[in-house]
This record gives C-alpha cells, structure tokens and sequence, in this order.
C-alpha cells in the first residue's frame, strides 16, 4: 500500500475504501459528487455501488448490511439536500452503535458560508449525533481522513462517522498512499480490564441465588456471544434479551428466559424484580428496558459491563460497574465461577412462560378467530424459516411482534431501529442486509405505515435483483400510536388510520412477484410460497385491525404492573 | 444541590471540538457561565475551562460524555474550593470623572488594581483577582456612577494539589 500513485482526491477516496476492505457502497449522486462517481464508474468491478431511490435509503441500508455483517457500511452523498437526507440514519446508528461511514460532498472550500447552491453545513448539523466527522478541503487529507474514519466507526463502542468532502478536494490532484490508523492519542477504545472488579464480580456471582445475565447488543458488537452462554451454563444464570439484544442467545437455549422490557416477556420482566443479581453485557438500561426506574429490580445489586464508560451507571445506580469489552470480561469472569444448578429459579420462568401461553399467546392464535392476528402471521413465519433467517423490521406493533415471536439459531439475525425507532428503517435496512449476507435468507417486516415511508427503494431492489422476501403487515392504522390511543386516550383514534393502496400491485409495477392473503386459512400456505420463493418476493398480510402487543409496560410503570390484556 | 463545577478539558487543537463540547452542555440545557479556550503548555493542545452551574450528579454524566469526544485528551471537573482561579477585569472611566471624583483614587488602591492606560478621553484600569473581588469593585464604580465599559476574562485555574499532573504523561513525552 506504501506505493505512491498520482490520482485525483475522488480517486483518492475509492483506493481509501479498498484500501479499508468495503465492496459496497450504498448512494445517491448530485452535483458535488459527481467527481467521487465519475471514478467510481471505472471501479465497478470492485465497488459495487447501489443506487437507491432516497438517501435516507441509502443510509439505511449501510445501516442494515453493518449489522448484519459486523463490517462497517459505506454510504455517499451529494451536498445539501443529499446530506440532510442522511441525518435520520446517521441519528439512528448512533443510538444503535452501528458502524458507518458517510461520504457527503460539498461545495468547492471558496464558496463555503457563501450560501452556495447546495451549500448545507453538514459539518454542524451531524456534530451531535456522529462519533466523529471531519471536512476534507485538500485531497492531500483524504486518505488520513478515511483511515481515521474507519478506525474510529469500528473500534470501541461503534458508531456512524461523516466525511464531508469538498467539490474541489475531490478533483485536486495526489500522490496517493494508505496508512490504515491504529492509533489515536485522544482515544483510547480498548479500556484495560480491572482485575479486582473481576474477582468481585465473581464473589458477587457465586454467593448470588437468583443471578440474572441482561444480554444487550453489546454482546454482538464484541463477538461475546460464546463467552456469555458458557458463563450462563457454567452458574445455570438464566439470559434475557434487549431488543438490540435479541438474536445473540438462540432461542431455545434452556436458559433464555425472552425479552425484557416494554414489550416483553412475563418471565424476563417478573424474574427482574425478583433477581438478587443482575449483570448487565453490553446493555444501557434505556427507558424502555427498565420502566420506572425507582421500582425497577428492587431486590437486585447490578454488575454492569460496558465498553463506554459513560454509560456506567448513567441511568440507574449500579454496585458494580465494569469498563470493559464485553467478550474479555466475559472470558475473565467465567474463570472463577463456581458452578450450580437453580431449579427453583428457573422454575419462575416456566411458570410465567406458561402463564404468557396462556394469557396471551394462546388467545391470539385462536384458530377460530376471523382475522389472521400478527402475531398469528409471525408465528407462521417462524414456523417456516426454523431460525435460519435474519428478519429485519420496521418500526411500531409489527416490529414488537417480530420481536416477541421470531425464532433465531444465529447470531446478527434480528435487526431493527432500537434507540430511535426509525418509521421506514425496515425495508431499506433489510436490503443492505441481504446485500451483506447474500447466502442467508433475509425477511423484511413492516407495517403498512412504515413501508409507505421507504416503498420507493422497491425499485432499489428491482434494479439490483436482491432477493429479498417482504412482508407487510397491513392493519390500515399506525397501529402502535393506535394501541397507546385506545387504552391511554379514551379511543380517540386521531389521525392514525390509512387508506391503502393495492400494496401487491405496487410491488408488481416494480416486477416483484406479490400476492395478499387474508384468511386465516391461508396463512401458511402463502408464507411457504414466500420462503420457497427465489429471488424477492412480496407478500400483503392483511390482520385484524385493532390487535393490540401485549404484554405491555405502560410507559413509565413499574415492570411489575405489567399488563396482559385491555 | 446546583453549584458551579469548573471544568477543565485538553483536546486535540482541531476544529469543531469547542463546538462537540458546547453542545453536549445544551443537550442537557446547562448554561455556560464562562469558557476560556487557549493553547496549553504543550503545542497543538488546548486547553479548555468551563464553568457552569449544576448538579455533582449531571456534571459527573455530563465529564464522562464529554470524555467520548474523540479529540478530547483529558477532562476532569472541580469545584471552586479545588483551584486557584483568577480573572482579569477591565474598567473604563472617563477621565473627566476619573479626575473629578475623589474616590477613584482610593478604590484602584483598596482592590489592589492598577492604571494601564490614561489619555484625554478615558481612564483604563485593570483588576486581577476572584470573580468575587472583581464584581465587588464594579460595584463600587457603579455607585459612583463613574463606569462607562466593563470587561471580563474568563477563568485561569491551577490546581491546589501540588501533585495534580495537569496532562498525562504519555502525552508529556511525546
Ligand atoms: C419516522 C417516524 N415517525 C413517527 C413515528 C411514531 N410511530 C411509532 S410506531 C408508529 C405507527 C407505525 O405504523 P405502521 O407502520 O403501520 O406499523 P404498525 O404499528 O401498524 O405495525 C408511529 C407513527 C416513528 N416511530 N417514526
Ligand atoms: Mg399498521
């Protein structure tokens, strides 16, 4: 890589992301990126570009291929408007820590503040919600800036990086050569582990009775997932899953107890308030895990691991908080575990997962109700892809459904907007996940709502042949906002319900193959078409309109005063 | 309980980092009282120090983000028993009024300030000492009614702890 090669700052840019080891990247062209895509034109054997049909697309789905892949996701686009169709992805992967790099073009560096044509200052509007960005003005800057870019996206707790690259960088001329970046002086990502915080983690392990693992993304961003279920097998420590957790446990590991949180498990959430330990990998304790946080986990002491020390005790006291890499603290802890059973402790799952069937499963796969219920269809689908397929939802009832009733054997199978909650994440995310992991099998889920926000990128997924399978929930309402109306606002159902266009016909007018199914009876049937079919696929389930997710913390309730119906 | 905290920040001298730091105390609606960023001891580092009034809960949250800025070295935060802080206040006088009234001369002397430029149209008088002192003698003038233009510095601070290592050494022997 040391070789010196005299090329244009655009060019530059291209043999920085080689260099870096991206094959796709996902755009959208404007006037001050045309330099960066007249190269790209002669790269295309190696950088496969994908035209979405929005930038917001575009965002979305380096969005979707980096989750999927662990790879950091490339996505390009022009100054102005281009940008600031970036920012809601950028927002939503730092939320999420997802590792991106974005590439906007900018106006030539002697018409900046000038209020040029398409002049936006995309340095200052994605200041806040980037792990780091930077204006490229020489070309000379260029492949330190991507170097810088990719090191800084990837390492520690990741996150989205913006690269904002004016027009005349991009056409000035370079001797080129890489140097990746290891090293920052003002950044340390790696925190050193803290041995006697191990070992009190241990002590605190071994003398707890009803310990409990919360299983957070960060198990999957640090590659811990081996470490944590010989640690859950080696103390019988039951795990339950953030929703950017969900996918890192299999799901029919004898110790997963569900989900935590606003929508999930009885088991996980009563198994909460009763632990005398929780530990905590990789997880942030947000609002939505922990309810009211007065009354949350009231017998528990807390370990908390993570890799961003800010995160430590930010939004609940913690005994024990650890800095560290998820994978290695892991590794280090389950070392001094002595080992036990805990029956009686596993018992409070089996009785609330019965109580869960019972309560709530049972009566909404009832087979003599008229409509097909979500969670019907999810069910189904699962049935059918067996674990094997990575789902990627939008955002409301049908993403909390997904959540609740997809099954996974692999890690990196279920992506979705967590820390935002994204409205159109879903279809565009799902393409680059495909796109990333072209062997496995990729379903979108969607609302009827949410699809209506990216179904532009339908054409995306024409013209690239990327055989994804779609389905759409269609309940004709903004069904979660509909849910919160119905039991928290007297029913007063303003402005959340849809009128609908013939949804197959529009995946047909973009030549996918498509068909709606509306009766119970056919559900199954329609989703073996689905999963059989090569190449992408459409298909319309149409469900009971007023279905509600449950079980339910209302938002700010104690996880204790957990509801189960109406 | 609200009390100013001084924070004391080394970053990188690069562009856009006063602007990562500020917006994190926006972010959390906490007004800046007063902010001096200037080169440190060691070329290319800066050296920031903020003080704000909030909670020792918010303002520990609040340093450990402040941490996460890539171009941030180093921060920590005080309180004002913790440090030697000192600013420099300026005050113009007319010197019409600065020779008229008797007790011009008395107050430069009481607050220890001292005369840095006289000509025909105004008096210059500078004051170095705790924000404090400084208000206390803007007062004074103000009674007499002898103040036209009124200027303050920001904080410098030293550490009281002989021992306090203001940077970290690895980047001392860079
Ligand atoms: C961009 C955006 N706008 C608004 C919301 C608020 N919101 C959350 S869920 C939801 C309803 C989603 O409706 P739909 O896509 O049909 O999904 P459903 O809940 O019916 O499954 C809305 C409007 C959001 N999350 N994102
Ligand atoms: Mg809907």
């Amino acid at each position: 890589m040391a070789r010196k090669q005299r090329v244009k700052g655009a060019e530059a840019l291209l043999l920085s992301l080689l260099a870096e080891g991206t094959d796709t990247i996902f755009g959208y062209p404007g006037g001050q990126v045309i330099p960066v895509y007249d190269h790209l034109y002669d790269y295309r054997d190696r950088l496969h570009h994908i035209l979405t049909r929005h930038e917001q697309g575009a965002v979305h789905a380096a969005q979707g291929y980096a989750r999927a892949t662990g790879r950091v996701g490339v996505c390009l686009a022009t100054s102005g408007p281009g940008a600031t169709n970036l920012v809601t992805g950028i927002a939503d992967a730092m939320l999420d820590s997802t590792p991106l790099v974005c590439i906007t073009g900018q106006v030539p560096s002697s018409l900046l503040g000038t209020d040029a044509f398409q002049e936006a200052d995309t340095i200052s509007m994605t200041m806040p919600i980037s792990k780091w960005n930077f204006q490229v003005t020489k070309a000379s800057e260029i492949p330190r800036a991507i170097a810088k870019a990719f090191y800084i996206a990837r390492s520690g707790r990741p996150g989205p990086v913006v690269i904002d690259f004016t027009k005349d960088a991009q056409v000035e001329e370079v001797d080129f050569s890489y140097q990746p970046c290891l090293y920052l002086r003002s950044y340390h990502p790696k925190p050193d582990l803290d041995t006697e915080a191990i070992t009190r983690a241990v002590e605190m392990i071994n003398a707890s009775e009803r310990p409990l693992l919360l299983v957070g993304q960060g198990v999957k961003l640090s590659g811990a997932e081996t470490a944590l279920i010989e640690l859950a097998e080696a103390a019988s420590i039951p795990m339950g899953e953030t929703l950017m957790g969900i996918s890192a446990v299999p799901n029919d590991h004898p110790l997963f107890i569900g989900n935590l949180g606003m929508h999930g498990n009885l088991a996980a959430n009563e198994m909460t308030q009763q632990s005398d330990l929780i530990i905590a990998v990789g997880m942030r304790f947000s609002d939505r895990v922990t309810g009211d946080v007065n009354t949350y986990a009231p017998k528990a002491e807390i370990i908390q691991i993570d890799i961003d020390a800010a995160e430590l005790g930010k939004n609940l006291p913690v005994a024990l908080p650890i800095h560290a890499d998820a994978r290695e603290a892991l590794e280090a802890l389950k070392r001094g575990i002595r080992h036990c059973e805990r029956p009686q402790w596993m018992e409070v799952a089996v009785r609330k997962q019965a109580e869960e069937q019972r309560e709530v499963i049972d009566p909404a796969l009832d087979p003599s109700l008229e409509h097909i219920t979500m969670c019907r269809a999810l069910h189904a689908l699962a049935e059918a892809e067996q674990g094997q397929a990575v789902i990627v939802t939008d955002v409301g009832q049908n993403q909390m459904f997904s959540a609740r009733y997809s099954r996974f054997k692999e890690t990196r199978s279920f992506i979705t907007s967590g820390g935002l909650g994204t409205m159109g994440f879903g279809l565009p995310a799902a393409m680059g996940a495909k796109l990333g992991v072209p062997d496995k099998e990729v379903v979108a889920v969607l609302g009827d709502g949410g699809f209506q926000m990216s179904i532009q990128e339908l054409g995306t997924i024409m013209q690239n042949k990327i055989g994804l399978k779609i389905i759409v929930l269609n309940n004709t309402y903004l069904g979660m906002v509909r849910q919160w109306q119905q039991l928290f606002w007297n029913r007063r159902y303003s402005f959340t319900e849809l009128e609908n266009p013939d949804f197959p016909a529009v995946a047909r007018a973009y030549g996918i193959p498509a068909e709606r199914v509306s009766d119970p009876n056919e559900l199954n049937a329609a989703i073996e078409r689905l999963v059989q079919a090569q190449g992408a696929y459409f298909l319309e389930i149409v469900v009971r309109p007023e279905e509600n997710v449950f079980p339910m913390v209302p938002a700010g309730a104690s996880l204790s005063n957990i509801i189960c119906k109406e | 309980m609200v009390k100013e905290y001084i924070v004391i920040a080394f970053t990188e001298n690069q562009i856009g980092v006063l602007n990562r730091i500020t917006a994190l105390y926006l972010r959390r609606k906490i007004n800046i009282e007063s902010l001096k960023v200037s080169e440190s001891s060691i070329k290319g580092i800066s050296m920031f120090v903020i003080s704000a009034f909030t909670s020792s809960e918010t303002i520990d949250k609040l340093v450990k983000q402040l941490r996460n800025i890539i171009d941030v070295i180093q921060v920590e935060y005080y309180t004002n028993e913790e440090l030697i802080t000192q600013e420099i206040a300026l005050y113009k006088i007319s010197t019409k009024l600065f020779r008229q009234n008797g007790a011009t001369d008395r107050i430069v002397r009481e607050w220890n300030a001292r005369i840095i430029e006289i000509n025909p149209s105004f008096v210059v008088v500078e004051k170095t000492g705790t924000r404090e002192e400084i208000e206390q003698m803007r007062q004074e003038f103000e009674r007499q009614q002898l103040l036209q233009e009124f200027t303050r510095s920001g904080t410098v601070v030293l550490h009281r702890e002989p021992w306090v290592q203001a940077l970290p050494n690895q980047i001392i022997s860079q």
